[in-house]
C-alpha cells in the first residue's frame, strides 16, 4: 500500500511541476495545489499507513496511527492554504495590472 | 531564566501585532515601531550577554522535554545572528519613515516588517526541523507581502516569481522533511543529529540531506539556484531590499550551516566538497552578474551571491578557522549588505534613477553619500582593515590549510571583481564633472543618512576591534566542529 | 614608531579644519610639519653602529596581527626617503598647487599615503604590511583622481586601481599561504623558519602570487602600463608616490622577502629575467614618449626594472647597488618630476614638441635638469650620485655565479648586454629630455603662457634634491657605511663595507660605461631618422590595448553571461533549479548506494476501494495536464482534493479528512472566485522539444520523491518517537485525540506560527485589493 502511495504522490508531483512549466497562471496555480496534495500523501506515508486504530484515546484500543504526521500535515494544510489564497489574488492582480496571464510575457526588460 | 530564548521571537511579533491596530495613525505607529525595535534590541543584547556568559539556552515549549516537544536552542550562534539581525532592524526602522510612501506605511508595512524579524529569529533559534519549516513560511509570507506593497506593475511581475519559486521550495522542504522522518523517526535535530550518526549516514540520508540542501540553496541563492533573485529584490523599497538582501539569504546559509554541521557531517568528501565548488561558481557567476548591469541597485542584489559564496565556502572546507571565517563573514555581510541596499536607494532616490549611465559628478552635490559609497566598497570587497577582511583571511587561511588552492585564487579574483563592480559607481557616478542640469530638489534626510553611518560603523567595528569579536566568532567554530555538544546540551544526556 | 607611523592619518583628519583658513594661509604650510617631523626622528637612528630594533603593539593578538614595527638597515632608508621626500614634496606643493584647489582634500589624502607607506615599510607583521599595502593603493587612486573631472585622470584612476588591487590580493594569497606553512605572521619568523617554505610543494605558486604583488605595485613588464597613465596626478604626486617611494613598495617587498627565496633558483630567473625585460622596453618606450611626464613615467618604470633586476642578482654587489639606487633614484628622478611640473606651470603645456630654448627664460630650472639628467643617464663625473650607483650595476652583471641550472647560465650571461642596450635608451632619452626643453629653436608661439622662472619657493625642493645628487656623487661614502650597508646587510647577510670609488681600474664595467656613453651619443643626435622603428615595434601591439580589451570584454561578456540566462523567465529559472536537483539527486542516490535496501516485508494490506480512489486521482492529475477549459480544469483538481481526504480516511486520519474537506471546500469556492476573473486557458502551443524538457523534468522529479520515499520506508534503524505522545496524550496533555494534544501541545508553537502565517496572508491579501481600490480611485 505505502509503495502505492507513495507512486501516487509521485505522479502528484510530475502532474504539479509539468503545469508549473507552463505559461498560464492559473495552469501554475493549480500546479502548486497539487504539489501541496503530493508533499502532504508523502508526510502520511512515513508514518506508516493502517497501523492501528485513528489516535483517538481509548480504553479498548492498544495500538494506534502515528499521530505526529498527522499533527504536522494539519499545519502544513493550513500554511499552504494560505499561501495558495494569497498567491490567487496576487495572480489576479498581476494579470489585471500586467493586461496578461501570461508568464513568459511578464519577462521584464534585459538585464540593464 | 531558559524563558529568555523566546524573547527574540515573541517581542517582534507582539510588536508587530500592537501596530496592526495603530494603523491609522501613522505617526504613533512610527514611534511604536522605534521603541520596540530598540526595546527588542535591548532585550536581545542582555540574552546575548548571557548566552555568551552562561551559555547556550534551551528552551522546552510548554515544558515538553526534549526530543518530543519543540526545542529553542538559543546558542552562541544563533544569539550573535539574532542581535545582528536586530541591529539591522533597528536601523531599517529608523530609516523606513524617510523612504516609505504614506501609503505603504499605511498599508501594514510596519507589522509585515515586525513579522518578517519574528520569522527569521525564529528560524535563528529553532532546534525542530519541522519548526524550522514553519518559521521559514512566516518569514516567507511577511516577504510576499512586503515585496507587493506598493502593488506597481513591475513589484507584482516579480513577486509572483519570487512567490512560486519559494512555494515550491516550501514543499519540497516538507517533503524532505517528512522523507527523514521515515528514516530516524524524529523531527528535532539533536536527535536528528545522533540517530544520524549511529547508521553513519546511509545513503538514503545523504540523499535526503541534498533536497534539503537544495531547498535551503534555493532560499540562499546559491549557484545554480539563484536566478530568481536578483530582480524582486529591486523591486520594492529600499528599505525591503535591505531587510532582504541581510536577512532572507541568510536564514537558507544559516540553515546549510546548522545542517550541515550538526546533522549530515558524515559524508564531507561528497556534500562539503561539492560545496566548495558551488562556492566557487557562486562566485564567479555572482561578479560576472553584478558586473553584467548599469542598474546601481541590481549591482548590489548581485553582490548578494558571491557573499554567499563566501560563507558556504567556510562550511565546504570544514575545518576550524574557514568555519569561524564563514560566520564572521556572515555577520559582516549582514551588515554592510543592508548598508548597501539602503545606500543605494538614496543615491537612486536623489539622482532620480538608478541607471548608472545617468549619473555624473554627484560627488559634489552629495560628497556624504560619495564616501559612504567609497568606504561601503572596500568594506564589501574585504579590503583590510575593514569587517570583511577578517572573515575572509580567517576562510583564505582554512582553505591553505586544506590545500584548497583553486578555491582561493577565484576568491581573491571574486573580491577583485567585487571591488571593481561597486566602484563602478563611485567613478562613474560621484566623479566627473558637475552636471550642470541636475536639480537639486532632493535632498537626503539626516534620517536615512544615520542609520547607514551607524552601520558602517559597526563594520568598521567588526574589522578594527576584532580583537573583541574575533575569539567570540572561534569559540563557535569550534563549537560547532563538535555536534555533541548540541546534541548532549539538547537533549541532556 | 606606532605614532611616527599613525600621526600623518590622525592629522589628516584635521586638515579639514585647518583648510578653511586657507585664504590667509596654504594648508600645505601646517602639514609641511609632519613629514619634517618624521625624518628629524628617524635621521637619528643613522650610524655606523646602528643596530635593528623592534617596537611591538598589539591589535588583534588572537589572529597574530599585531602593529610589529621593526626598523633595519633597509626600512630606515625607506622610511627616511619617505619622509625626507614627503617633506620636499609638501614644501613644492605649497607653490604648485593653488588655494582655489580642493586643497584639504589633496592633504588628506597626501597623509594618509604618507601614514600607509610608512606602515607598509615598517611592519614585520604580514597582515599589517598588507593592510597598509592596500591603503597605499587606495590614496594612490583618490590622488590620481584628484582632478576627476577628467576624462583621462578617471581611466587612470580606476586602472591603477584595478591592477595594483589585483597585485594586493595576489600578495594577501601568498601572504596567507606563508602563514599557514610556517605558522607565524612574522616576517622576520618565517625567515628564520626558510626551510619549511623552501620544501613546500607550493614553493612556486607562493613565489609566484608574492611577485604579482611586488612587480604591479612596482609597474614591472607587463603590469607597468597603469604608471604613465598615473600620471594625471598632480605633479607633486607623481615625485612622490609615483617615482621616489609607492612604486617602490615592490622593490620594497622582493627586497624584504629575498632572504628566503634567494635560495631558489627560479626566484633569480623571474625576478631578473622581469627586471631586465622591464629595464630594456621601457627605457626604448621613453624615447617615444612626447609628454614630459610620459617620458618620466617610462623612465621609472625602466629604473624600477634595473632594481628589480640587481635584487634578482642577489649577490652582494648588486644587492648593495640596488639599495644605492634606489636612494639615487630618489634624488633625481624627484628633482626632474619637479622641474617638469616647474615647466608645465611656467608655460601651460608638457607637450616636448612645444617646448624648446627654455634656457634663457628658465636658467635656474635648467641648471637643475641638467644635473638631474646627466645622473640619470650615467654620465661619468665624479659629482653625479647617479653613474656610480648604474657602475656597481654594471660591474654585477659580470660577476653573477649561476653553475646550477643551464638555462639561468645562459640567461646570466647575456644580461650584461641587455643592461647596456637598456642603458643606451635611458642616455638617449635623459638627454631628449634636457636638450629638447632646454636647447634648440624657441617655440614661443606655441606655448600657451609666456614663459618665465619659476619663483624661489618652487625652486627650493628641486634644489635640495639636486645637492644631494651632487653631495652624495662627491663623498658617497658619507651615506655607505651608515645607512646603504646596514639595507644591503638586511637583504644579503654577507653584504660587508666597502668603500665607494669613482676610478677602479679599467674594468668591464667602466667599458660598458663608455659603451653607453659613445652609443647613445649617436643615436641621440641621429633620433630622428631612426625614430620610425616606433611604428614597426610596438606599432600597434600594446600592452595599453590589451588591458582596454580585458575590461571591454569583461564588461562586455559579463552582459552577455547574464543576459543568457537572466531572462526574466519563470520557467526557465525552474527548469534550471529542478534540472540542478534532478541531476545532484540521482547522482548522490547512485554513488551512496541509497536505493539498495529496498524491503517489501512491512507494508499495509492494499483493498479494492484503496485502489479506486488512487487510479481516479491519478487519472485526474494527469489530466490537468491537458484540460483546456478552466472550469474543468478547476473542478479536476477538486476531484484531486477530496481523494485526499477519502485517503486521510482511509488511512486512519480523521481530523487531517475534515479539515482537508474544509480547505478544499473554501479553496474551490476561491478558485471559482478567481474564475470569473482570469482569462480562459489556451491551448498549449509548445514545441516537441519544451514538451519533452517538461516532461522530463517532471518525471525526474517525480521519481525522486517515489523512489526516496520507497528507500526511506524501507529503512528500519528507528522507532519513531511518536510512542511518548501516545502515552503522554492524556497523562500530561488532558486530552484524547492525540492529533488534537500535539498540536496545541506538543507542538503548540507550530500551531501559534501557523496562525500567525494565515494572519499575514489575510492581510496581505487586504492590503492588496485596498491598493486596487485606492488605485481605482484616483
Amino acid at each position: 500500500m505505502e509503495y502505492i502511495v507513495l507512486i501516487l504522490s509521485g505522479i502528484l508531483f510530475a502532474t504539479a511541476i509539468y503545469n508549473i512549466l507552463q505559461k498560464q497562471l492559473l495552469r501554475i496555480i493549480i500546479g502548486t495545489v497539487l504539489i501541496s496534495h503530493g508533499a502532504h500523501l508523502v508526510i502520511l506515508t512515513m508514518g506508516k499507513l493502517k497501523r492501528g486504530q485513528p489516535p483517538i484515546l481509548d480504553e479498548s484500543v492498544t495500538s494506534y496511527t502515528d499521530p505526529l504526521p498527522q499533527a504536522l500535515i494539519l499545519t502544513s494544510i493550513v500554511i499552504s492554504f494560505g499561501i495558495t489564497s494569497l498567491l490567487l489574488v496576487l495572480s489576479y492582480r498581476t494579470a489585471k495590472e500586467n493586461n496578461t496571464d501570461n508568464m513568459e510575457e511578464m519577462r521584464g526588460e534585459s538585464n540593464e | 531564566m531558559s524563558n529568555l530564548a523566546i524573547l527574540p521571537i515573541i517581542i517582534p511579533m507582539l510588536s508587530g501585532i500592537i501596530v496592526a491596530f495603530t494603523n491609522k495613525n501613522v505617526k504613533r505607529t512610527r514611534i511604536l515601531t522605534k521603541l520596540f525595535v530598540i526595546i527588542s534590541l535591548i532585550v536581545t543584547s542582555y540574552v546575548t550577554y548571557v548566552v555568551f556568559t552562561e551559555g547556550s539556552i534551551i528552551l522546552e515549549t510548554g515544558d515538553w522535554v526534549a526530543p518530543y516537544g519543540i526545542i529553542m536552542v538559543a546558542d552562541e550562534l544563533s544569539i550573535i545572528l539574532i542581535l545582528t539581525t536586530n541591529i539591522i532592524a533597528a536601523t531599517a526602522a529608523f530609516y523606513a519613515p524617510h523612504s516609505l510612501s504614506l501609503k505603504q506605511e499605511n498599508h501594514y508595512f510596519y507589522t509585515f516588517f515586525f513579522l518578517l524579524i519574528t520569522g527569521v529569529s525564529g528560524a535563528f533559534l529553532t532546534g525542530d526541523l519541522f519548526n524550522l519549516f514553519v518559521f521559514f513560511e512566516v518569514l516567507l509570507m511577511a516577504s510576499y507581502a512586503l515585496i507587493v506593497l506598493g502593488g506597481e506593475r513591475v513589484q507584482l511581475r516579480e513577486s509572483i516569481k519570487y512567490v512560486l519559486i519559494n512555494l515550491f521550495s516550501s514543499m519540497l522542504f516538507v517533503t524532505a522533511v517528512a522523507l527523514l522522518y521515515g528514516v530516524v523517526g524524529t523531527v528535532n535535530m539533536a536527535q536528528i543529529a545522533e540517530r544520524v550518526a549511529e547508521v553513519d549516514q546511509k545513503g538514503i540520508l545523504t540523499t535526503i540531506g541534498v533536497l534539503l540542501f537544495f531547498v535551503f540553496g534555493t532560499k540562499a541563492a546559491l549557484f545554480p539556484l539563484y536566478y530568481w533573485l536578483p530582480r524582486p529584490y529591486i523591486v520594492p523599497n529600499p528599505v525591503v531590499s535591505a531587510l532582504f538582501g541581510a536577512l532572507l539569504t541568510k536564514v537558507g546559509i544559516y540553515s546549510i550551516l546548522r545542517v550541515f554541521t550538526l546533522i549530515f557531517t558524515h559524508r564531507p568528501d561528497i556534500t562539503h566538497e561539492a560545496f566548495i565548488w558551488i562556492a566557487g561558481l557562486s562566485m564567479l557567476f555572482g561578479v560576472i552578474g553584478a558586473l553584467s548591469t548599469n542598474n546601481i541597485k541590481l549591482i548590489i542584489a548581485y553582490n548578494i551571491i558571491p557573499a554567499i559564496g563566501f560563507i558556504i565556502m567556510g562550511i565546504g572546507i570544514f575545518n576550524k578557522d574557514a568555519l569561524s571565517g564563514s560566520i564572521y563573514y556572515f555577520v559582516h555581510d549582514m551588515i554592510i549588505k543592508s548598508a548597501l541596499f539602503l545606500l543605494v536607494g538614496v543615491i537612486s532616490y536623489v539622482a532620480g534613477t538608478s541607471d548608472l549611465r545617468k549619473m555624473k559628478g554627484l560627488i559634489h552635490y552629495y560628497p556624504v553619500l560619495g564616501w559612504l559609497l567609497f568606504i561601503s566598497a572596500f568594506v564589501l570587497a574585504g579590503i583590510p582593515p575593514f569587517s570583511g577582511f577578517i572573515g575572509k583571511l580567517l576562510l583564505l587561511k582554512g582553505a591553505l590549510s586544506n590545500d584548497e588552492v583553486a578555491i582561493t585564487i577565484i576568491a581573491l579574483l571574486s573580491s577583485l571583481l567585487i571591488l571593481y563592480s561597486v566602484m563602478k559607481i563611485f567613478i562613474r557616478g560621484f566623479w566627473g564633472e558637475k552636471d550642470a542640469t541636475f536639480s537639486l530638489t532632493k535632498k537626503p534626510a539626516q534620517g536615512q543618512i544615520i542609520p547607514i553611518v551607524c552601520l558602517l560603523a559597526v563594520s568598521v567595528f567588526l574589522g578594527i576591534g576584532a580583537e573583541y569579536v574575533y575569539p567570540a566568532i572561534d569559540g563557535i567554530a569550534e563549537y560547532l566542529l563538535d555536534p555533541e555538544i548540541y546534541i548532549d546540551s539538547v537533549l541532556k544526556e | 614608531m606606532l605614532t611616527a607611523v599613525l600621526i600623518p592619518l590622525i592629522f589628516a583628519f584635521f586638515v579639514p579644519f585647518i583648510s578653511k583658513y586657507k585664504q590667509k594661509v596654504h594648508t600645505g604650510v601646517f602639514v609641511l610639519i609632519i613629514p619634517l617631523g618624521i625624518f628629524l626622528y628617524f635621521i637619528q637612528f643613522i650610524g655606523k653602529d646602528f643596530a635593528p630594533f623592534i617596537h611591538e603593539y598589539s591589535w588583534i593578538p588572537s589572529l597574530g596581527i599585531n602593529f610589529d614595527f621593526y626598523l633595519d638597515g633597509l626600512s630606515l632608508l625607506f622610511v627616511l626617503l619617505i619622509s625626507g621626500i614627503g617633506t620636499l614634496v609638501v614644501l613644492y606643493s605649497i607653490f604648485y598647487l593653488d588655494t582655489s584647489e580642493k586643497l584639504s582634500h589633496f592633504y588628506v589624502y597626501l597623509l594618509m599615503f604618507m601614514s600607509a607607506m610608512l606602515g607598509v615599510i615598517l611592519s614585520d607583521n604580514v597582515f599589517v604590511l598588507y593592510t597598509f599595502w592596500e591603503l597605499t593603493s587606495i590614496s594612490s587612486f583618490l590622488l590620481i583622481g584628484y582632478w576627476h573631472h577628467r576624462e583621462r585622470s578617471r581611466y587612470g584612476a580606476q586602472k591603477s586601481m584595478l591592477i595594483t588591487i589585483f597585485g594586493g590580493l595576489s600578495m594577501l594569497g601568498g601572504l596567507i599561504f606563508l602563514s599557514v606553512i610556517t605558522n607565524t605572521t612574522s616576517i622576520r619568523a618565517m625567515i628564520n623558519s626558510m626551510d619549511e617554505i623552501l620544501n613546500s610543494n607550493y614553493l612556486p605558486l607562493i613565489m609566484v602570487l608574492i611577485l604579482l604583488g611586488a612587480f604591479t605595485k612596482s609597474a614591472q613588464f607587463p603590469f607597468h602600463i597603469w604608471l604613465p597613465d598615473a600620471m594625471e596626478a598632480p605633479t607633486p604626486v607623481s615625485a612622490y608616490l609615483h617615482s621616489a617611494t609607492m612604486v617602490k613598495a615592490g622593490i620594497y617587498l622582493v627586497a624584504r622577502f629575498s632572504p628566503i627565496f634567494h635560495a631558489y633558483e627560479w626566484f633569480f630567473i623571474t625576478v631578473s629575467l622581469i627586471g631586465i625585460v622591464t629595464l630594456v622596453w621601457a627605457s626604448y618606450m621613453a624615447v617615444r614618449q612626447t609628454d614630459l611626464k610620459a617620458i618620466l613615467a617610462f623612465s621609472t618604470v625602466s629604473q624600477l626594472g634595473m632594481i628589480m633586476a640587481m635584487l634578482g642578482f642577489g649577490t652582494e654587489a648588486a644587492v648593495f647597488a640596488a639599495v644605492f639606487h634606489i636612494l639615487n633614484h630618489a634624488t633625481f628622478k624627484g628633482s626632474l618630476f619637479m622641474i617638469a611640473g616647474i615647466i608645465d606651470h611656467e608655460t601651460g603645456t608638457r607637450d616636448i614638441r612645444k617646448l624648446g630654448g627654455l634656457l634663457t627664460f628658465m636658467p635656474m630650472s635648467a641648471t637643475l635638469a641638467l644635473f638631474g639628467t646627466f645622473s640619470m643617464a650615467g654620465v661619468p663625473l665624479p659629482f653625479l650620485n647617479g653613474f656610480y650607483s648604474k657602475e656597481l650595476f654594471f660591474e654585477s652583471t659580470t660577476h653573477l655565479n649561476i653553475t646550477s641550472n643551464t638555462f639561468a647560465a645562459t640567461f646570466a650571461d647575456i644580461i650584461p648586454y641587455l643592461a647596456v642596450f637598456g642603458s643606451i635608451f635611458t642616455f638617449v632619452y635623459s638627454m631628449y629630455f634636457f636638450f629638447g626643453v632646454f636647447m634648440g629653436q624657441k617655440k614661443l608661439d606655441l606655448l600657451p603662457k609666456k614663459p618665465h622662472e619659476a619663483p624661489l619657493g618652487m625652486l627650493l625642493s628641486p634644489i635640495v634634491l639636486v645637492l644631494g645628487v651632487i653631495i652624495i656623487g662627491l663623498f658617497p661614502n658619507i651615506v655607505n657605511g651608515t645607512l646603504l650597508t646596514h639595507a644591503a646587510k638586511s637583504i644579503n647577510g654577507n653584504v660587508d663595507y666597502h668603500a665607494i670609488q669613482f676610478w677602479h681600474g679599467l674594468k668591464p664595467a667602466f667599458l660598458m660605461s663608455l659603451a653607453v656613453v659613445g652609443i647613445g651619443t649617436i643615436l641621440f643626435l641621429t633620433i630622428k631618422k631612426w625614430r620610425k622603428i616606433y611604428s614597426v615595434i610596438p606599432g600597434k601591439l600594446s600592452f595599453n590595448e590589451l588591458y582596454d580589451k580585458t575590461i571591454d570584454i569583461t564588461d562586455r561578456y559579463a552582459k552577455r553571461i547574464t543576459n543568457f540566462y537572466m531572462t526574466g523567465s519563470l520557467k526557465l529559472y525552474m527548469s534550471i533549479i529542478l534540472g540542478a536537483i534532478i541531476a545532484f539527486s540521482f547522482l548522490i542516490m547512485v554513488t551512496t548506494d541509497g536505493f539498495s535496501h529496498i524491503t517489501f516485508n512491512d507494508l499495509a494490506d492494499v483493498e479494492w476501494i484503496d485502489i479506486t480512489v488512487i487510479i481516479v486521482m491519478a487519472l485526474a492529475a494527469i489530466c490537468t495536464i491537458f484540460v483546456n477549459n478552466k472550469l474543468s480544469l478547476i473542478i479536476i483538481t477538486g476531484i484531486v482534493g477530496f481523494g485526499i481526504s477519502i485517503l486521510f480516511v482511509i488511512f486512519r486520519a480523521p481530523d487531517l479528512a475534515l479539515t482537508q474537506l474544509v480547505v478544499e471546500t473554501v479553496s474551490m469556492a476561491l478558485f471559482l472566485l478567481a474564475y470569473y476573473h482570469l482569462p480562459e486557458l489556451r491551448k498549449r502551443n509548445e514545441t516537441i522539444t519544451t514538451s519533452a524538457s517538461n516532461a522530463i523534468l517532471s518525471l525526474g522529479i517525480g521519481t525522486i520523491i517515489t523512489m526516496v520515499g520507497i528507500a526511506a520506508h524501507s529503512s528500519d534503524w528507528f522507532e519513531t518517537i511518536s510512542d511518548y505522545f501516545v502515552e503522554t496524550a492524556y497523562s500530561l496533555g488532558g486530552g484524547h485525540n492525540i492529533v488534537n494534544v500535539i498540536l496545541v501541545d506538543m507542538r503548540g508553537l507550530d500551531t501559534l506560527f501557523e496562525i500567525t502565517v494565515l494572519g499575514i496572508a489575510a492581510l496581505a491579501i487586504y492590503a492588496l485589493i485596498k491598493v486596487r481600490k485606492n488605485k481605482e480611485a484616483e
